[in-house]
């Protein structure tokens, strides 16, 4: 069956999300060149599509574990790259973020790919301090010394400052309004 | 000709945020079949699914009053769209007794006119101390409909939610 234009939704690095439409035959590099995302000449930057969500499956007894996500082929197009599926396309300096959660005199890391979502990062944060599903569920992350609690649905590569790969988050319990 | 916070909210619903959340299903607005019209600004009408459970549908829909929008923040409810009023005690969504998902949709609450949150305009506004007390949830006009919606959409969705 023939896919049609579809929507995309573009990530970068400290910056709003853009949607972005392209045709099923379209390269992708010309999709993010037009996008404004990319400018031609310009140094290599690593794009990655989908969301990932490799660290769920890690095993509990793994310590400082990598997601595999890999960058893929800007000459591609956006047919060959199942974009239709994956949706969304993220391009970035770090080939993977690495990330500390500190929760009750612990920390736990992983080098999560920078297409992950805090709402990913949070349910493999809960897993890993082994927090029981139901209490757990109200417990959230907030960037170390700020008091940001960063949306489920943003990706950690928007998170990130410029030329860092790096962030730290503390697994803090969501205050139910009270009073 | 739309006023301002019409335009700023219109604008939010075709950002990637608020696009990318209803490709995955989360959120969205009622089709013209359920609802041919949206009621005068400043209200609007939309749905956010709900994790399935027992006799409870997949979705609810939600009457916004978004005055002075990003401004100042959304207040609301559940909403019947059958009745076109607030969705009656029975038909809205419960919570784990002494849960988060409870206290933000009770009802022995302004009678459940609005949620129960630091978002929500009308309970902010009883509420001064939540600022310091919950400082990661202070609304500013950096804010739009999809952090509200965030809030709204993972309690539907907790292990917390019990249904009806």
């Amino acid at each position: 069956m023939a896919v049609e234009a579809i929507e995309l939704f573009i990530h970068r690095q400290g910056a709003k999300p853009r949607v972005a439409v392209a045709g099923p035959h379209e390269i992708l590099r010309e999709v993010l060149v037009r996008a404004e995302v990319l400018i031609e000449g310009q140094e290599e930057l690593l794009v990655f599509v989908g969301e990932c969500e490799e660290a769920l499956e890690e095993p509990g007894e793994i310590e400082n574990g990598e997601d595999g996500h890999v960058a893929v082929d800007l000459s591609l197009t956006i047919e060959a790259l199942e974009l239709h599926r994956h949706r969304h396309v993220h391009v970035h300096r770090c080939k993977r973020v690495a990330v500390e959660v500190h929760f009750n005199g612990d920390t736990k890391r992983h080098r999560f790919s920078p297409a992950t979502t805090i709402a990913v990062v949070t349910q493999w944060a809960r897993k890993k301090f082994k927090l029981d599903p139901a209490a757990g569920a109200e417990y959230v992350l907030q960037i170390c010394d700020t008091t940001t609690q960063p949306r489920p649905s943003e990706h950690l590569g928007e998170l990130v400052e410029p030329l860092v790969c790096a962030i730290c988050f503390k697994l803090v319990k969501e205050i139910t309004p009270q009073g | 000709m739309d006023k301002p916070d019409q335009r700023l909210f219109e604008a939010d619903l075709a950002s990637a945020q608020f696009r990318a959340g209803a490709q995955k299903g989360y959120w969205g607005l009622p089709g013209t079949d359920l609802l041919p019209e949206q009621p005068a600004w400043p209200l609007r009408i939309l749905w956010v699914a709900a994790a399935p459970r027992s006799e409870a549908p997949n979705r609810f829909y939600l009457q916004l009053d978004l005055a002075d929008y990003r401004t100042a923040s959304p207040t609301g409810t559940f909403w019947d769209l059958k009745t076109g009023t607030m969705l009656e005690a029975a038909k809205r969504p419960k919570g784990r007794n002494g849960s988060r998902v409870a206290k933000v949709f009770r009802m022995d609450w302004e009678e459940g006119k609005a949620f129960y949150h630091p978002y929500d305009r009308v309970a902010a506004k009883g509420h001064p101390k939540w600022a310091t007390e919950q400082p990661s949830l202070i609304w500013d006009s950096n804010h739009t409909i999809v952090d509200y919606l965030e809030e709204i959409h993972p309690l539907l969705n907790s292990g917390d939610y019990i249904g009806l």
